[in-house]
């Protein structure tokens, strides 16, 4: 909403505050003004002139020689350019010395004539020329004939005035108006506000339009007749104030529907009387797929949701949004009927929406408009078009209302239970100054009970809480104390869900990948590359109803693609490789179409892409699926997991059959990893890639927070080093197992620890087997091992070994 | 034998000895000098054999002499052997001198994102002020993230927030306060609620400098009997200066969310300028961090608890604005970029 500085000192005197200082009060008290514009973007000096004379220029076929009174002295020479100058017209005549926003003006000799000043264009002046009508912006801003000559163009045009722009919030439809503005201003400065209501004439012939409204929708709809009215435009004081106010002036009766709609808040309609049917104006709701063409010559298809204005044979308007075409006022109309009325909110708001139109009218009924102003402005406009475009009221005003009639609001108000809410210690009658200022009446019931009226004007005040914002606003945020709270003393503390991340980051970063944060908006074909069957649940995405763009149109299912489109990112600004992760939710529908809330998991997802970076120590070397393992195996043994997990291959479509595994804990599936599917790479051109995810909605109920220590054994170890030769496709994890199986056969747990510390292929080895080294260490808790036991059992770890994978001890 | 002449044999045999003995240079030259000088079949022990022939009186002095010049040989070739030892120590060890300029064999820490570093921050703040931290859907109900907050179908306060909706009744959620109401209908009766909500939120909005269609929150909300607005500018208080600074001040001012009532902005000093001026702060001297309010009435009864009784505040920060602010990042859309010639910037302080 657009103030003006200089309009709203006509309601409320604030002359001696500078409008920088208004802004300043008006943004501390929640409005807050995000602009402060002059409308003078630099012009002085220039005055009225009226053109005696206008020759051509004997050197110059499109410039013409005027004469031009100023209204003071001799009439200058003025060599003008424009192609719409004439003898008789009144313009705007930069003086030599003024200045124009283009720059200063001089006395210059164009072509052999001598040029004593300047006459300008709407542009030169600085006005707001796309909202101005083409005849006004083509060549000479041409001024209306009874214009007094010599008149500082600054003051005739308003160009004195500042302009605030206060970015509203939704609850102020009171201040989409200069009465709003004004009371508002009124009571931040105590000042009295001068805003009374017109007299209503008594008009004792009947008037000629009928009103019936047949809708729940409307709860009051008033309209007067004027005829006899001339065309013309409206005053230039008038227009320049639309203007100001960032309106476009178009004619008398429409600025002054405008007009009205910024002094009172309160949006009118004028229609062609005459092509009102029968004078009969009806409020009811649109059929279903009836049509209309609006103001803006567009067909509209309406729906039994919105409410429209017929007449007996057809709608005429849009009510509250945008009128007819049909009724629209011309320059051929001696006859209008205006409209003032309230209509439902939400349904105003629903129509703009559905029509893709928000004009200034709807803006006001979707927040509420005051049922006070409905007649009032009705009135005021009657009045205007009666003065300024020599109409007359045909008859009086018909008001129809259906329902009840709005009433002023009447709260409940302690001083006491605010103080107790804002946790002040304002005294009542400070409480009680406040609500004179606002213009609100109290009546003290009991000491400490009171009860607050609530004008109209004001329909965002409706609970006790409402009052008590007005008390701490109009006295200042500042006067609120800074306190803590009384009451229990809490322990804070995190979900296991949150540890569970913590953690995992602490592990993560401490393994040296960085964690990135990505969109979770993301391409339907983002999961394309993944090499999934048609059927996947991966592309069950759930869609956005009104995406902005495709590229994040629906949510993700699977991480890997945002993962790969940072990897994209950095390889192509020479970073030669990285490992990352991200932990994130992934989103998964029941059902599509969706009917539910989806199932959101949080997962951790990795990739380490490229090279590693080379040092004085280490060459650079792709990342590989052993990077990945052991990532993974340092976060499991991280939460005590890695014992009991099993590394299986794993079939994922986007992973490299033969490097791949899956992690089972405890029966669970709870994630895989390995080097991205030769597909899979070359579609994301990331071959070599390794990714691993992992679900951690899974694991957090195994999440342990219990660290207890064993005794440190008390009999020393036994340590074999054994080297098998086995099939390659002989897994260790199976090697191992078998191996703890057999020792641990008789019930004894001597086995304390094994692991292989190398693979060997190559010279020595056949071709299409390995060389698995193993370390056992064995250890009883009871006593110490004897060679002869140990050598015992080692040799049923081979004989098992030879028997299940026809392993050979190496020489 | 003349026990002049063996005198004068024990002399000259100790010159050679000590002048062989500068001439040992490792430890094979020294143990060979011990064994000829010091051993069995030394030019000493040869003298002692020579003794017989000595006159009787005479031995002890001969003897006496021999073994004196013993111990000095002794003693020099114990002398002898440290010295070569600390020779031999300083020669490897300025043998094995290494570039210390070199780098370590270093493993890189990885760095958390930014916005992780912030919400960690937050979280632990609050955490210390005993708030228990909670998460929600970030596909929601149009219910809760606008009906239950007082933002009825169909009213223009739904303007402020863009919404991006999945069905007539699910959406992605606009803003953490959803869980306003879900953490109130799951503790009611109990109170205080004092609990923390971060999270991802969505606003159909253009990405740009400024704006992103994606963002995260942090939320907050106290319930309680006789919780004040006062209360609300304290702990925000206490945050700001955990935070930002020991030197922070917050302040509010008069604002508008349809579920908080009365409803304010908060600023906090400018950390680029600490409250001079400048291209920051737009030279107010501050900058909002906040949307705040007291819990609106409707809210509070619709969630279980009787306003009349008890009353709350709520907060709602965005994580965006305050890592930008921190960390001098000029545009949100770095924080999704993820290059990590920046990300990598965040495993060590400046
Ligand atoms: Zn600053």
């Amino acid at each position: 909403m657009r103030l003006s500085y200089q309009w709203l000192c006509e309601y409320v005197d604030v002359r001696d505050i500078s409008p920088r200082a208004l802004a300043e009060r008006l943004t501390a008290a929640g409005l807050e003004v995000e602009a402060l514009t002059p409308r003078n973007r630099g012009v002085s000096g220039v005055v009225v002139g009226h053109v005696l004379t206008c020759e051509p220029h004997p050197n110059g076929d499109r410039l013409k020689v005027c004469t031009v009174d100023a209204g003071a002295g001799e009439p200058l020479t003025i060599v003008c350019g424009a192609p719409n100058v004439r003898a008789g017209q009144r313009v705007p005549t930069a003086l030599p010395g003024a200045t124009l926003p283009g720059g200063p003006i001089k006395r210059v000799t164009i072509r052999g004539v001598e040029s004593n000043g300047m006459l300008c264009s709407a542009e030169e002046l600085g006005l707001e020329v796309k909202l101005l009508p083409k005849d006004l912006t083509e060549g000479l801003f041409v001024l209306p004939e009874d214009t007094p000559v010599g008149e500082d163009i600054v003051k005739l045009l308003q160009l004195d005035d500042v302009i605030l722009e206060i970015g509203l919030t939704p609850n102020r439809s009171d201040c989409l108006s200069m009465r709003g503005l004004a009371y508002e201003v009124g009571a931040l400065y105590d000042r009295p506000v001068r805003f009374s209501p017109p007299s209503e004439p008594s008009v004792p012939e009947p008037s000629p339009v009928r009103v019936s409204i047949e809708t729940e929708r409307c709860a009051r709809y008033d309209a007067q007749v004027v005829s006899g009215l001339i065309p013309r435009p409206s005053p230039l004081w008038m227009q320049m104030r639309l203007l100001a106010m960032g309106i476009r002036p178009i004619n008398l009766m429409v600025d002054v529907t405008n007009y009205v709609m910024l002094e009172w808040g309160q949006p009118l309609h004028a229609f062609d009387f005459e092509q009102v049917r029968e004078g009969h104006i009806i409020v009811r709701q649109a059929g279903a797929d009836e049509r209309l063409v609006t103001l803006d010559g567009q067909e509209r298809v309406l729906n039994d949701d919105t409410i429209v204005i017929a007449d007996p044979e057809r709608a005429i308007g849009i009510a509250g949004v945008m009128g007819g075409e049909n009724s629209e006022v011309r320059s051929s109309t001696r006859r209008v009927v205006i409209e003032s009325a309230t209509f439902d909110a939400a349904s105003v708001r629903r129509t703009g929406q559905r029509l893709g139109l928000r004009s200034e009218a709807q803006q006001r009924f979707e927040k509420g408009v005051d049922p006070v102003a409905v007649r009032a402005a009705l009135v005021r406009a009657a009045q205007l078009l009666c003065d300024l475009g020599g109409g007359r009221r045909e008859g009086g005003v018909v008001s129809v209302t259906r329902g009840e009639a709005a009433v002023a609001r009447r709260l409940e108000f302690s001083p006491e239970r605010c103080n107790r809410l804002l946790g002040t210690d304002i005294p009542p009658s400070e409480m009680r100054a406040v609500f004179r200022r606002l213009g609100f009446s109290v009546q003290e019931r009991d000491a400490g009970a009171w009860e607050v009226d609530i004008p109209t004007r004001r329909p965002d005040i409706a609970l006790e809480a409402d009052l008590a914002e007005e008390i701490a606003r109009l006295i200042g945020y500042g006067a609120i104390p800074s306190t803590l709270p009384f009451g229990a003393t809490t322990v804070g503390v995190r979900t296991p869900s949150q540890r569970l991340r913590r953690r995992t980051r602490e592990v993560l970063t401490g393994l040296g990948m960085t964690e990135v944060f990505t969109y979770a908006l993301t391409h339907p074909s983002s999961v394309d590359a993944l090499g999934l069957a048609a059927d996947s649940p991966y592309r069950q995405m759930i869609p956005l109803r009104m995406p902005m763009s495709e590229e994040r149109s629906v949510l993700r299912t699977h991480l890997l693609p945002s993962l790969a489109q940072v990897a994209q990112y950095n390889l192509a600004r020479d970073v030669a490789g990285g490992q990352i992760f991200e932990i994130a939710r992934v989103y998964w529908p029941r059902r599509l179409p969706l009917d539910a809330q989806p199932c959101e998991r949080t997962q951790w997802a990795g990739l380490w892409f490229g090279t590693t970076d080379a040092d004085v120590w280490n060459r650079a070397r792709r990342y590989d699926f052993y990077d990945a393992k052991g990532a993974v195996e340092v976060w499991l043994e991280a939460f005590g997991w890695l014992d009991g997990a099993e590394f299986r291959p794993a079939a994922s479509p986007w992973l490299h059959p033969g490097r791949a595994a899956e992690v089972w804990l405890s029966g669970m599936r709870i994630g895989s990893f390995g080097e991205l599917h030769p597909k899979t790479a070359a579609s994301l051109e990331l071959e070599g890639a390794v990714y691993a995810e992992f679900d951690l909605d899974l694991v957090v109920e195994r999440l342990s927070d219990r660290w207890l220590v064993e005794p440190l054994p008390r009999h020393p170890a036994a340590r074999r080093d054994l080297a098998v030769v086995v099939h390659r496709d002989v897994m260790a994890q199976d090697l191992l197992r078998v191996a703890e199986e057999a020792v641990h056969a008789d019930g004894e747990r001597l086995l304390e620890d094994i692991r292989v510390f190398d693979v060997y292929t190559g010279p020595g080895v056949p071709e299409d087997k390995k060389s698995v080294a193993i370390r056992l260490t064995f250890r009883s808790k009871e006593r110490t091992l004897t060679d002869e036991e140990v050598d015992r059992l080692v040799q049923r770890v081979l004989s098992v070994w030879t028997a299940r994978f026809a392993a050979a001890l190496r020489g | 034998m003349d026990v002049g002449a063996l005198e004068t044999t024990i002399l000259d045999i100790e010159r050679e000895a000590l002048g062989a003995l500068e001439q040992v240079a490792d430890r094979a030259a020294l143990e060979e000098w011990r064994v000829r000088y010091l051993g069995k079949k030394s030019p000493l022990s040869q003298v002692m054999r020579q003794l017989g022939s000595v006159a009787a009186e005479e031995r002890p002095r001969v003897g006496e002499a021999v073994n004196r010049c013993r111990d000095r040989l002794q003693t020099a070739w114990e002398t002898a052997k440290e010295a070569l030892s600390e020779r031999l120590l300083n020669e490897r060890l300025a043998s094995e001198r290494v570039d210390v300029t070199l780098p370590g064999r270093r493993r890189e820490r990885g760095a958390l994102h930014p916005l992780v570093r912030v919400m960690q921050e937050v979280e632990d703040i609050f955490l210390g002020m005993g708030f228990t931290i909670a998460e929600g859907p970030e596909v929601e109900t149009d219910e809760y993230n606008f009906e239950k907050l007082n933002l009825p179908k169909d009213h223009p306060a739904r303007d402020m927030q863009d919404t991006f909706y999945l069905t007539d009744a699910l959406l992605l959620r606009t803003h953490t306060s959803p869980m306003q109401v879900r953490t109130m209908e799951a503790m009611r009766p109990r109170v205080p609620v004092k609990v923390i909500v971060p999270g991802r939120v969505y606003r159909r909005d253009e990405d740009d400098a400024t704006h992103s269609h994606a963002f995260n929150q942090i939320e907050g909300l106290v319930v309680d009997e006789g919780i004040r607005m006062s209360d609300l500018k304290g702990v925000l208080e206490q945050f700001a200066r955990a935070m930002f600074g020991p030197d922070q001040a917050v302040r509010l001012r008069p604002s508008f969310f349809p579920f908080t009532e009365p409803s304010a902005e908060v600023d906090v000093r400018c950390i680029n300028c600490g409250g001079a001026g400048c291209r920051v702060c737009k030279d107010t001297g501050w900058i909002e961090i906040l949307g705040a309010g007291m819990v609106h009435p409707h809210v509070l009864d619709w969630a279980g608890y009787d306003h009349r009784r008890y009353s709350g505040f709520a907060f709602g920060m965005g994580v965006e604005r305050i890592a930008m602010l921190k960390y001098g990042i000029e545009d949100i859309r770095h924080l999704y970029q993820n290059d990590l010639r920046l990300l990598r910037q965040f495993a060590r302080p400046v």
